[in-house]
């Protein structure tokens, strides 16, 4: 179907009305749908006739086309109206897009670009449900029994791991690009290609991009160079990210950085690649004192922040915290000033990854402990590209309202529900692999363009992720107690939990598909289930939501977190959310909220070695608030109405949403009314400090 | 009197020897509760107790303090009966 015949109709002025043709209506209805000729025609004379009855002076094809599915839904043909339906906006919402920002992703800004990707995410939004998914998917999503996140990006995977060590060996040499680059021979070079690879990829994946272990794979190109050269290239690594936001839709390319202080095992005697694509003779343990001087390099410029002292919004910057980490020297020197960016400007995360496990971070929260065959790959680090094909969470609130307190019903609800993301994902994969099919002529080339012998997305590696919301309101309405209220609270939603762990296994194993359970990040999910929960299970969720009602400012709990409400020792909190990290495999956080507090590296230090020591939590970030003036450009500790230096009221808010950090004048109201909540841990340490001075 | 939690998988090459603990436990009139991580319910106490290696073996006194632990290894029986009998 050519557009331009769409055209013909869409004329409006009185001389088209004189060109109607009744035919392209029977012609629409037979090339879109199975209808039978005779039908299409009789179902034409009907529109027409219902058309020159009205006296219509003006008619539009998107109208006859509305006519035609009013006559198909008389007949009872349903399943032709379907075929024949048509996607787009109404006016009023295209005019207040087009006016107005978007509140549904926080690092989306404002503007035309912005407005497009909206526009485009809209209508793909709606061709997911209707042609993608089927109507029981289509339907949970709507009514808000799931949620199938980034639907507008239907035709893309979810997120991704990448490596280095792909465009070092084999260059920036993409399908259909104008010009191929060999490997990179210089540092400036390789980031360069690094930036631009990223962009590609951000253009073929609805979510975050991640990099393995950035400051080794760099490492043989940093060896010899300055100090002075090495910070230049830190910090321009770390700008080049941060100033993306002129890709997609004005979003910033949403990227995470892994970081090591030491050589993972599993990279030690890898044979290291170095300028030119070719093998240095050396292997990656040889190159620990580059890769560090890189890592320092990068965490000097993030203490830095950017040209108003702001922390950097990307990259994301992620430290792996290994057993060896500890034994490797320089550690507690580093930990300092990692701990000395969280204090001030919270950008480090820490990632534990205890015992024998290896780990690869990427997206919001994803993580994927390294099976055999990956340990295998990692002796040809560009092979370890890793994908989640899409993210559907469970909304498990709702589940309690409809088991009634009864234990058995509640699980079986679960287990259903959870068979309904399994149908999602195999939804979405098989769409995924029609468009794949089309190899580098169809949509997805980038993904399909093969180098090393096998596809750029490696289809038998993807992952399918199912998340959860709202755990602790589910517990609530369940038991009729939090989860931070008791032990049996608690332990019932670890028994959630651990139920939705099995069920993963079991279908990984019927189904040969790589399911995994993720903390959902949520962050306009949580808002919207509160939302629909509040519509359709009153009075029972009212009593349950949290946020303010009345405001609309209404969540649910991310994930299995505990009320964010509550005051608790950090270390607690950590030690408790822990405990649901090892069912989650894909990855999930522990939040410390700062506030203005700005604890001494020396504490946040103390706290992440207590936390990989004794605890089971998978992973920390610690969120202090900034207010930065529009009109003197300088950044301080706290949220404020008016800036504390110059008085104005031109002033933003800056902390973390959920896996990043955003100006709070963007946030969606289920997330403002979160950050009203939050506990902020300003007594915790500054006492920790009291203490501290009163031991010395 | 000490309480026993024994922790254990279908598959796991220890588990049998924490099975026939459990048994000669039971003979003895000892409290014991018996977890499997296959089951939603032994997962969940597992993860409760943050069980990272099987078998384990916990003993907890009447208010659920930790007596004693064995964390992927079986202790012999008379070293169980000596804890829980608090000699
Ligand atoms: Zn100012």
């Amino acid at each position: 179907m050519e557009t331009t015949d769409l055209n013909l109709f869409v004329r409006t002025s009185e001389e088209s009305i004189l060109n109607w043709d009744r035919s392209k209506i029977s012609d629409a209805l037979i090339r879109e749908t199975l209808i039978d000729r005779d039908t299409a025609n009789e179902l034409s004379k009907e529109v027409e006739q219902q058309i020159r009855k009205s006296g219509i002076q003006v008619i539009t094809a998107p109208l006859i086309r509305e006519l035609v599915n009013a006559r198909l839904i008389e007949k009872g043909l349903e399943s032709t109206r379907k075929m024949h339906t048509r996607l787009g906006m109404p006016l009023y919402d295209v005019d207040s897009l087009i006016l107005h920002p978007n509140k549904e992703n926080a690092n989306v800004p404002h503007g035309p670009e912005a407005t497009n990707l909206t526009l485009a995410e809209g209508i793909k939004k709606e061709y997911a449900l209707l042609s993608v998914f089927s109507q029981e998917v289509g339907d949970a999503h709507m009514n808000g029994d799931i949620h199938l996140h980034d639907l507008g990006f239907i035709d893309r995977p979810y997120c991704s791991g990448q490596s280095l060590e792909y465009i070092k060996k084999f260059g920036l040499d993409l399908p259909h690009s104008l010009s191929m680059a060999k490997p990179a021979k210089h540092p400036e070079v390789l980031l360069a290609h690094l930036v631009k690879f990223a962009a590609a990829l951000q253009s073929h994946f609805a979510g975050a991009i991640g990099w393995d272990a950035i400051n080794i794979f760099f490492a043989p190109y940093i060896e010899g160079m300055s100090d002075a050269d090495v910070r230049q290239l830190a910090q321009m690594l770390i700008f080049e990210f941060s100033q993306q936001a002129v890709a997609r839709g004005g979003q910033a390319i949403f990227t995470d950085i892994n970081i090591y202080w030491e050589i993972p095992k599993h990279f030690v005697d890898v044979p290291a690649i170095g300028p030119g694509g070719t093998y240095t003779g050396k292997t990656y343990g040889e190159y620990e004192k580059a890769a560090q001087r890189f890592a320092w390099s990068l965490f000097e410029v993030f203490k830095e922040g950017d040209g108003a002292g702001r922390p950097f919004f990307f990259p994301k910057p992620i430290v792996h915290i290994t057993e060896k980490f500890f034994h490797t020297d320089g550690y507690m020197d580093f930990l300092n000033l990692i701990c000395d960016v969280a204090a001030d400007k919270g950008n480090t995360y820490y990632v534990f990854d205890r015992g024998e496990t290896a780990k690869i971070s990427e997206c919001c929260r994803l993580s994927f402990k390294l099976d055999e065959q990956d340990l295998l790959d990692a002796k040809e680090p560009w092979k370890m590209r890793y994908c989640a094909l899409q993210n559907v969470s469970l909304n498990l609130p709702r589940i309690a309202y409809m088991a009634k307190k009864d234990d058995t019903k509640l699980l079986n609800l679960i287990t259903e529900r959870f068979l309904l993301t399994v149908k999602a994902h195999k939804e979405k994969r098989a769409f995924m692999e029609k468009l794949l099919s089309l190899g580098e002529n169809g949509p997805l080339a980038l993904l399909t363009m093969n180098r090393d012998g096998s596809p750029y997305l490696r289809f038998n590696h993807a992952s399918h992720l199912v998340g959860m919301v709202g755990l602790n309101e589910m517990i609530q309405i369940h038991t009729g107690e939090e989860m931070h209220e008791s032990k049996k609270a608690l332990k019932f939603g670890i028994r959630v939990i651990a139920h939705m762990n099995l069920l993963t296994e079991k279908i990984r194993r019927q189904e040969k598909m790589k399911i995994v359970l993720e903390q959902t990040p949520a962050e306009s999910t949580s808002y919207r289930f509160a939302r629909l929960d509040l519509r359709y299970f009153s009075p029972e969720s009212g009593r349950v939501v949290k946020g303010d009602i009345a405001s609309g400012e209404v969540y649910y709990t991310n994930s299995t977190h505990l009320n964010v409400k509550y005051a608790m020792n950090p270390i607690e909190r950590v030690t408790t959310e822990g405990l649901f990290h090892p069912l989650i495999e894909a990855g999930s956080i522990s939040h410390i909220w700062l506030g203005e507090a700005q604890p001494s590296k020396e504490a946040i230090a103390d706290f992440v070695i207590k936390t990989f020591k004794y605890t089971t939590s998978d992973q920390i970030a610690f969120s202090p608030e900034f207010t930065t003036c529009n009109k003197c450009h300088r950044t301080s500790r706290g949220l404020a109405d008016t800036c504390s230096f110059c008085g104005s009221a031109d002033v933003d808010g800056i902390t973390r949403i959920t896996g990043y950090f955003t100006k709070v004048s963007s946030w969606n109201k289920g997330k403002l009314g979160e950050l009203k909540d939050r506990y902020r841990n300003i007594d915790y340490f500054s006492t920790s400090e009291k203490r501290k001075v009163a031991n010395e | 009197m000490g309480i026993v939690k024994i922790f254990y998988k279908d598959d796991c090459p220890m588990c049998p020897m924490a099975k026939q603990l459990r048994d000669t436990l039971q003979e003895k009139n000892v409290a014991v509760s018996d977890f499997n991580v296959g089951t939603t319910d032994g997962l969940a106490e597992a993860t409760f107790y943050r069980v990272m290696a099987l078998p384990t073996i916990l003993i907890e006194d009447e208010a659920e303090n930790s007596l004693q632990e064995w964390r992927g290894s079986v202790p012999h029986v008379d070293e169980v009966l000596h804890v829980v009998h608090g000699l």
